[in-house]
């Protein structure tokens, strides 16, 4: 790595925009980025001044699951309603869906955050570890992703592996997205009584699968089938489906119970015993005893084993430093993790140190391109949150701009639309197609028209572009272009 | 009774027996087409194409038996959403593979859709599809109808995506600039920033739609024009119901009825380029034998494929019944697979692109133990 302080911002976060003082010492900058508490930030409007995002705008899980009842409640008095016509029905679902949004301001967060936010180095590990423990977007889990986002994701990247752990594997966004809500013990009470009535219900082992396969040892520790399914019997009993724990909360919420804390803790840990499957399970060699306390033994247990620690050093190294990383690179990450026994501030701080050694390039995901493409040039690309987010009062929801959304869906790299657990890809081949670069050409004339301050040729020399890509730029025919070559050449899509 | 076996008749030695000669790609343009369409998150075979002669099957999954499927044979019915692909059954020009998969038991979605793409044994071992490298030797261009150009077909030399952008005000440089922005990648982003470069410059209104039957229809238009792709790739995703899969209605039926579409689709589009076109299915695993408890079913091994398309001349259900009882299954659970269907690829790959089966079970299977089917499909 070269001691360009451009490069090394863009390779850890979204880099120096043209405002930003570059910093006079690397590593005090790298520990600050680790351990300072940093507040949101944003504009209001596309063009005006770098503000304290808004509280209003910071929804807590209450909030979010409050706002997603609103909508369920309204939506069906809507439809049932006998004097509306259909089109008029329409009408009214789609503006009651603007004033009850939440993803919208979430979404708004993540680009503000990336753009201007101080804590990119946060920021980037935040979208890493978003993305290892998927979940998927889509209906209304889409009113609680910013919660995993910034609650369990931010919140904890300075915790241990093993509480980060558990607290993703026990979010009801988690617990919905991979079926857990579905899944009850097979000789639990509930599951009794419904044979009794002539149901069935059983097993459903697609979160303890992805457990295992992705978020922690990965195929490579050799579990079996059994390891599994007796990891899905220490599950059962975990999650409701987002659905019923929104119903559930608005109901609660709209009766003014005075036993609403408890519905309270019931949304952070949902737990229902009934569901529970009884007796000993055994998991990898080690006894689990039943009840509740069982899956924080069983998530602690995964956190601390040594093929967890192989496992996403690998993973943290390839996001960070490249696809063709070295063995001995990751071993550095590997020996932190395990000296550290998982403390994910230590392990961070050694990613950090790991890349600034490393002479690999990385191939960087769209939505990191396009953010250090908005960033770096100083493009007002990015609506205000006021013009884009109408709060629920003063909405006017014909004016909401939705393209900070859409684009990330068109880039294909988008954290609140469905997709699979195993989340983005790492490797270079999947991001490279006529379409994804069709998109790339596209992204990057549209951040040129919202007045950048630094040009194509401006950012070539700030971070040391090779002589045929200077060479490029300076043939494109006008400004525009000479911007599109810089930011679609692999100089800009690598780092 | 039936006998609880139906084994494939003509297997044996002949099986294994290649005379041809060694041509590895025709100079001249291939006629035939392929079209793999992926069936994401593992269908339920047994859903789609239910042995109902089989009287473990009604012991074992009571409430996941369609209730009046189409009979097919003495063994299999087919499920009646499929039905313009039960009239190509009776045209002659489909066929089914049933209790079959790539070999690869692990249950992971990702390994699974690794191990089909990719062709190889062990997952994530390889960087090229199987169905790229047969292009490569065969000198053929494909489409993938997608944002991202699937594993499946990489290692290809002629590729291109369809899946159109929605971002406003927005458009392509000119094929000057295009140009000048792939002088500076190398190898693959080179090579996709060319073709992008042609493709701005063609002129004429394309399709806008992003969905598997708008794409399907996008891909047979391409391919029925003279210059245009041997192979297109298209995706029908959310196969992966743990729950509530649904028996005659519901979401697994739901899909079955736009897999259908999608075959029905590609033959009016191609129009007279169906008669030199196989399409196939292909899914990464079957799905549990018995339903879990939330009325849908678990990742298991075996399941079925699908063929059409004019270059079959004898519709068949190609089995090897392995038998559904708790013994005849897979570690208990699921449907064994008795035909590698590694070996129904490349029977599709020697029919449509002329190649002979020992270049494909050399050179794009790296595995000369695959046995030849092509006389079961296409004899």
């Amino acid at each position: 790595m070269s001691d360009n302080k451009h490069k090394w911002a863009r390779k850890v976060g979204f880099g120096f925009g043209p405002n930003e003082l570059l910093p006079t010492d690397v590593e005090s900058w790298n520990n600050s980025q680790l351990t300072s508490n940093f507040k949101s930030v944003g504009v209001a409007k596309r063009y005006s001044d770098v503000e304290i995002w808004p509280q209003e705008y910071n929804f807590s899980f209450e909030d979010r699951l409050r706002r997603a009842g609103e909508y369920n409640e309204g939506k069906k008095e809507i439809e049932n309603s006998k004097k509306l016509t259909s089109v008029e029905k329409k009408k009214r679902v789609r503006t009651l869906r603007d004033q009850t949004d939440v993803a919208l301001f979430d979404v708004y967060k993540f680009w503000n955050s990336a753009i201007y936010g101080d804590d990119m180095v946060k920021q980037r590990l935040t979208h890493f570890w978003t993305n290892h423990f998927t979940v998927g977007g889509g209906g209304r889990r889409n009113y609680i992703i910013g919660d995993f986002i910034y609650r369990v994701i931010y919140g904890n990247l300075n915790a241990s592996f093993d509480e980060l752990l558990y607290k993703v594997t026990t979010h009801v966004g988690m617990l919905d997205y991979l079926d857990n809500a579905e899944s009850v013990g097979e000789r639990s009470e509930s599951a009794r009584w419904a044979r009794r009535n002539g149901k069935t219900q059983g097993l459903n082992d697609n979160l303890a699968r992805e457990l295992l396969e992705l978020h922690s040892v990965s195929p490579e520790r050799m579990y079996t089938e059994d390891d599994i399914r007796n990891s899905a019997k220490i599950l059962a009993g975990w999650g409701a489906n987002t659905d019923s724990v929104i119903r559930k909360f608005y109901r609660e919420r709209r009766r003014d119970n005075p036993a609403i804390g408890s519905l309270g803790k019931f949304i952070y840990e949902p737990y229902f015993k009934d569901r529970a499957e009884p007796g000993r399970k055994i998991v990898l060699d080690n006894k689990f005893r039943s009840g509740k306390k069982s899956l924080r033994q069983l998530t602690d247990m995964l956190a601390n084993d040594d093929f967890t620690a192989r496992h996403l050093s690998k993973k943290l190294a390839i996001h960070f430093i490249g696809e063709s990383v070295n063995q001995s690179e990751i071993d550095f990450i590997y020996n932190v993790w395990k000296d550290s026994k998982g403390n994910l501030e230590e392990i961070h701080k050694e990613v950090l140190n790991v890349t600034a050694r490393s002479k690999e390039r990385k191939f960087l995901w769209p939505s990191t391109w396009m953010f250090q493409a908005i960033r770096f040039s100083g493009s007002s690309f990015l609506p205000g949150f006021e013009d884009g987010n109408a709060s629920f009062y003063k909405a006017v929801p014909s004016k909401l701009n939705y393209e900070p959304k859409k684009i990330l869906e068109e880039l294909g790299n988008s954290f609140w639309e469905s997709r699979q657990p195993d989340g983005y890809s790492e490797r270079k081949d999947d991001w490279v197609s006529t379409e994804h670069f069709d998109r790339r050409i596209k992204v990057a004339s549209r951040i040129y028209s919202f007045q950048p301050d630094r040009q194509g040729e401006e950012i070539a020399d700030l971070l040391d572009f090779s002589d045929n890509t200077k060479i490029a730029i300076d043939k494109a025919s006008n400004m525009r272009d000479k911007f599109i070559v810089a930011l679609c050449s692999p100089d800009f899509m690598e780092v | 009774m039936l006998t609880r076996r139906h084994f494939l008749s003509g297997t044996g030695a002949g099986l294994f027996l290649s005379g041809y000669p060694v041509h590895g790609f025709t100079k001249n343009a291939i006629k035939g087409r392929i079209v793999v369409v992926l069936l994401e998150g593992g269908m339920d075979g047994l859903l789609a194409v239910p042995p109902i002669g089989d009287d473990n099957l009604f012991k074992q999954r009571r409430a996941l038996v369609a209730s009046n499927p189409l009979k097919l044979n003495p063994l299999f019915g087919i499920h009646p959403n499929f039905k313009n692909f039960s009239s190509m059954l009776l045209n002659d020009e489909a066929s089914i593979i049933h209790a079959t998969s790539f070999p690869y038991v692990g249950r992971s979605h990702f390994e699974g859709q690794n191990v089909l793409q990719g062709g190889m044994l062990a997952p994530f071992s390889i960087k090229t599809g199987w169905l790229g490298r047969a292009m490569d030797i065969a000198k053929t261009a494909g489409k993938a109808m997608s944002l991202e150009t699937p594993l499946i077909i990489r290692g290809a030399n002629d590729l291109d995506n369809f899946y159109p952008a929605r971002i406003k005000h927005s458009r392509l440089p000119s094929s000057e600039t295009l140009r000048l922005i792939q002088s500076t990648h190398l190898n693959n982003a080179a090579k996709v920033i060319g073709k992008l470069t042609k493709n701005s410059m063609k002129m004429g209104v394309v399709s806008q739609a992003r969905d598997p039957l708008s794409l399907a229809a996008e891909a047979g238009r391409a391919m029925r024009e003279k210059d245009g792709p041997r192979v297109a790739v298209v995706k029908i995703p959310q196969f992966d119901d743990h729950s509530e899969i649904g028996t005659d209605t519901g979401h697994h039926p739901e899909l079955f009825t736009l897999v259908d579409r999608t075959f029905g689709k590609l033959k009016s589009e191609l129009k007279e380029e169906w008669k030199n076109t196989i399409v196939l299915t292909m899914t990464e695993f079957g799905r549990t034998v018995k339903e879990n408890g939330s009325a849908g079913t678990d990742h298991g091994y075996g399941s079925v494929g699908l063929l059409a398309g004019g270059l079959i001349n004898r519709s068949s259900v190609v089995a090897n019944w392995p038998g559904l009882s708790n013994k005849d299954l897979y570690e208990k659970r699921d449907l064994y697979a008795t035909i590698d269907y590694r070996s129904i690829c490349a029977a599709c790959l020697e029919a449509a692109f002329g190649l002979d089966h020992d270049v494909i079970s050399e050179r794009v299977f790296l595995d000369k133990t695959i046995p030849r089917t092509y006389g079961h499909i296409f004899g």
